[in-house]
């Protein structure tokens, strides 16, 4: 199992998934944005401002996971004592701090002409503003504190205290009277969405997360060079 | 048809500019990674012509990754 995340057993697999990814990326790309921008139906309330939620709600979904991997990444790091998985966790940050940013960026762009403003200091905006203030730390962490072994120490510590942030965000819309909508798609429960916004939405979220794995192979193979260069002249 | 494609009913402007948004980070992030890794990848090639014949045997045949980076920097020149 450990095998998986030994850098050198992988490495090989790591150019043949960045090749494949790259070869279906744009095809994917273009279907998921003719049924975004074209295909799907206006809603009846939203009108085509609809259109933003196959933006804003895939980057909001991808954020959070992100930060819940990195978050579980590094509570494993501390108990199993693998070091590789420093280099997963700082691949995966900058991915989720842009889909965070995105998130509110393309949430305000939705909320001006249906709320009637760009910003409010709703549940679910300010815990998603937290989100980003935590990746901002964890990214800063490994960027500025020395030795690398410290600052892999301090950056999972930040991690697993914004993992509190992560339900807080989820379940805002639903503990305060919030301006954001609550959720219309429910793992376990009935969603609220019909099939021909889902599919869209869908499609958006495969082709994004097809995104994040090409930047996160790209950003492990980065790491791990960066690593054996290091270790160069002690072979 | 076209004509409502841009305009989207009064909303064309908050839709484009959110799928633009998305797509111009996206590929600012995509470059910014690309070209990082392109240049670890040189820099890592470039530390091991350094080193002596004998020594870079050595790195080569201890190191996968080593042999995988320098064939991947010699496809890519």
């Amino acid at each position: 199992m450990l095998d998986l995340i030994n850098p050198s057993k992988i490495f090989h697999w790591i150019e043949k998934f960045i090749n494949f990814i790259n070869s279906i990326f744009f095809i994917l790309l273009a279907v998921a944005l003719t049924f975004a921008l074209i295909l799907s139906p206006p809603d009846y309330l939203q009108g085509e401002s609809v259109r933003i939620m196959y933006v804003h709600v895939p980057a909001a979904w991808i954020s959070l996971a992100s930060f819940t991997s990195i978050a579980l990444l590094s509570i494993a790091k501390f108990i199993f004592k693998i070091k590789n998985l420093n280099l997963i966790t700082k691949s995966i940050a900058p991915i989720g701090l842009m889909f965070a940013c995105l998130a509110v960026i393309t949430g305000s762009l939705w909320g001006q002409p249906t709320w009637g403003t760009w910003w409010a200091w709703d549940a679910r905006i300010t815990s998603m503003v937290v989100l980003i203030i935590f990746y901002i730390f964890f990214i800063l962490a490994h960027k500025f504190v020395t030795p690398e072994e410290k600052a892999n120490k301090i950056s999972s510590i930040i991690a697993i205290f914004g993992l509190i942030n992560i339900p807080i965000v989820k379940y805002s819309v639903d503990w305060w009277n919030t301006l954001h909508q609550p959720a219309s798609i429910k793992l376990n429960g009935t969603s609220t969405i019909h099939s021909s916004m889902l599919m869209p939405l869908m499609l958006m979220l495969l082709v994004l997360l097809l995104y994040c794995a090409l930047i996160f192979l790209m950003k492990y193979k980065t790491e791990i060079i960066r690593i054996k260069k290091k270790n160069i002249k002690r072979i | 048809m076209i004509e409502n494609l841009i305009t989207m009913n009064g909303y064309g402007l908050f839709v484009w500019s959110s799928f633009a948004i998305t797509i111009l980070t996206c590929a600012l992030l995509y470059l910014k990674t690309y070209r990082t890794l392109k240049k670890y990848e040189k820099d890592f090639a470039k530390e091991l012509s350094e080193l002596s014949a004998s020594q870079r045997r050595i790195v080569l045949e201890k190191s996968k990754v080593a042999t995988q980076v320098l064939a991947s920097y010699n496809k890519s020149i």
